[in-house]
């Protein structure tokens, strides 16, 4: 593989020296990542990024997490040069996201995301014409692809106009073309929306294994609670254009606190007072208000609950369902952005992709 | 990476999607034939219109084969709207392929939908007794100008498409540029026939140089005002190339 490597520079001309100048300088970089201040308004109305710090470590797994049209798409297309932020500067590797754009795109494997293959070749042309924009020498091309292909589990279908595979091949054909290159480091958008548990699985065992034998930086996109807690090395949370925190899991499990109690309200039945009050009972470390429910951050939740009880039937909240937790990300995400992450249905995600499928077709 | 390599890529990417699929070569003839097997033979039989001397259907032939070749080349900008919409084109900005590469290979690649298609409608032609200059040499002449000029009009989709947002808007807008085009050219008359303003506005109409290339190569075999048409093909090309790589920057927002 990495004779294979040095070949493909070789192949690229100038990207040679490049590679070789860039890998010195892996070693040195602090940070794959690398944004200050990025702001990013659309149409010269619409302030899709409203100043994004964010910084990630070289050979780290990245989850940025953040509800429907918070941004994350944005910046990961500013990250991978297809935008210029309208204020701030990114580095990727090292590497300015608008002055060096050129040397960015040889480094990086990307799955945007909306569908990105042509439905109308089959998974093996799909390949061989991405093989081919990125120079790969024709000697290494079919066998680089028929590996990939094998090691996706795509093999029998390889022949097959794309337009008759599932959401989950699909996927599965476009992180491969984006493995293509051996890239330095990976974007992915939303790699498994839309995907059943089980395709979404097959989805992330091909990815931790490829970061297992490339040390790749991945940084992706997700809305999916599960998957940031499951496979990141680290967490982003975004919302509303902003990074409101970042840290490990467990590191943003901790600033949580213990225990989570969750109490099921009647709407705008609890008021600015009373929270100051739940605030108060003994054990209790952080309130916070949903839309239809308050979650109350204890360290010893049982002790806390007949307090909390009390202060809530006193202000006349009616309290319909109680429950009690260890925090999740989830819990993590309301307490710094102030709602819940996953209210809307994976269903309509199942949909639109499905939508963009057959568009394609 | 190499733009030259980088466009025959595209251009071979738009052959295996023919391969897989002609659907749209076919159902794109209809029109272009009935002109051929329809039009031509009714105006032919009124004798109104001066050809010097050729055969109406075959003064017409080069024009319909121009007409059709427009439409398939504005109609391929539609792709590269869907492209958009899909993450086709996210994922080809974010490969080592400069932009105006994506642009000009994507443009140059609507030649080889052309090209089958003048190969669809050249043998219907020939059917119904048309006489083409019996030179092999001259016929690859007129595809090669086809394949050429539908780069200049799938360029000019593209400059349409970065300022349309949706689809809808962008089908009407299509035809609205290349009938009055066609009819504004030496298509279906020769140009002395025209009223002054007409003729001024045919002799900056590319489609107008376009069909006169094709005529000399297909039907006449006089090629005296081939170099001058193939530049005025040249300056098209290359002039909705560059505008079209400039404003590519809004189709990706
Ligand atoms: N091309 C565009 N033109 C104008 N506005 C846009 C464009 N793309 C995104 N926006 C707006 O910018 C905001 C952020 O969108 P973005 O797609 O980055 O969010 P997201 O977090 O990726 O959401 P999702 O989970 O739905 O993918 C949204 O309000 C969206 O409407
Ligand atoms: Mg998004």
């Amino acid at each position: 593989m990495e004779g294979l490597r040095l070949s493909l520079g070789g192949a690229a001309g100038g990207a040679h020296l490049k590679n070789i100048s860039c890998h010195a300088f892996s070693t040195l970089m602090e940070f794959a990542v690398d944004a200050r201040g990025i702001v990013k308004v659309y149409e010269k109305t619409s302030r899709a990024l409203d100043g994004v710090d964010l910084q990630v470590r070289p050979g780290k797994v990245f989850a940025l997490l953040g509800p429907n049209g918070s941004g994350k798409t944005t910046l990961m297309r500013i990250l991978t040069t297809q935008l210029p932020p309208t204020e701030g500067h990114a580095d990727v590797m090292g590497h300015d996201t608008v002055r060096e754009s050129g040397a960015i795109r040889g480094l990086v494997g990307y799955v945007p995301q909306e569908m990105s293959v042509w439905t109308d070749l089959s998974g093996y042309e799909n390949m061989l014409i991405y093989a081919k924009i990125y120079g790969i020498p024709s000697e290494a091309r079919r066998r680089l692809i028929d590996d990939s292909l094998e090691g996706i589990g795509l093999s029998d279908a390889k022949d097959r106009l794309v337009r008759s595979y599932s959401g989950g091949m699909i996927r599965r054909l476009e992180i491969a073309t984006a493995l293509l290159i051996s890239p330095k480091i990976l974007f992915l958008d939303e790699p498994t929306i839309g995907l059943d548990p089980v395709a979404r699985k097959a989805v992330w065992d091909k990815l931790t294994s490829f970061k297992k034998d490339f040390g790749t930086t991945v940084f992706f996109n997700t809305h999916y609670m599960d998957e940031a807690d499951l496979y990141a090395d680290e967490i982003g949370i975004i919302s509303r254009g902003r990074i409101i925190t970042t840290g490990t899991v467990a590191e943003l499990k901790r600033s949580v606190g213990g225990e989570v109690l969750v109490l099921e309200t009647e709407s705008n039945g609890v008021d600015a007072a009373t929270l100051e009050m739940v605030r108060g009972v003994a054990s209790v470390r952080d309130v916070a208000l949903g839309e239809s429910e308050l979650a109350v951050i204890a360290d010893d939740a049982e002790t806390a609950l007949p307090g909390v009880m009390r202060i809530l039937g006193n202000s006349g909240a009616m309290v319909r369902k109680v429950s009690m937790s260890a925090p999740t990300l989830d819990d993590v995400f309301l307490k710094y952005a102030g709602t819940r992450l996953e209210s809307g249905g994976r269903l309509s995600d199942v949909s639109r992709v499905r939508k963009t499928i057959r568009r394609g077709g | 990476m190499n733009p030259i390599k980088n466009m025959l890529v595209m251009v071979e990417l738009e052959s295996r999607r023919i391969r897989h699929d002609r659907t749209e070569i076919y159902t794109r003839a209809v029109q272009p034939v009935l002109w051929l097997v329809i039009f031509g033979p009714v105006m032919g039989a009124l004798r109104a219109i001066p050809t010097g001397g050729i055969a109406y259907t075959d003064f017409i032939t080069p024009g319909v084969l121009v007409q059709s070749m427009s439409f398939v080349s504005i109609f391929f900008g539609l792709t590269m709207v869907w492209e958009r919409e899909s993450g086709i084109l996210k994922k080809l900005l974010v490969t080592p392929a400069p932009r105006y590469s994506i642009v000009v290979g994507r443009s140059m690649s609507s030649g080889v939908r052309s090209v089958f298609q003048a190969l669809i409608i050249i043998p219907v032609a020939l059917l119904i007794g048309v006489r083409i200059v019996p030179n092999p040499l001259y016929f690859i002449g007129v595809l090669a100008v086809l394949f050429v000029s539908s780069g200049g009009f799938a360029a000019t989709s593209i400059l349409i498409a970065s300022l349309m947002k949706s689809r809808e808007r962008f089908m009407g807008i299509g035809q609205a540029i290349i009938m009055p085009l066609f009819f504004a050219s030496n298509a279906l008359y020769p140009i002395e026939m025209m009223p002054p303003i007409l003729k001024a506005l045919s002799s900056v109409n590319p489609m107008t140089y376009i069909v006169d290339a094709v005529r000399s190569l297909l039907i006449t075999g006089d090629l005296a005002q081939l170099p001058l048409d193939l530049a005025a093909i040249a300056i098209f090309d290359v002039a909705m190339f560059i505008i079209a790589s400039a404003s590519f920057k809004r189709i990706i927002e």
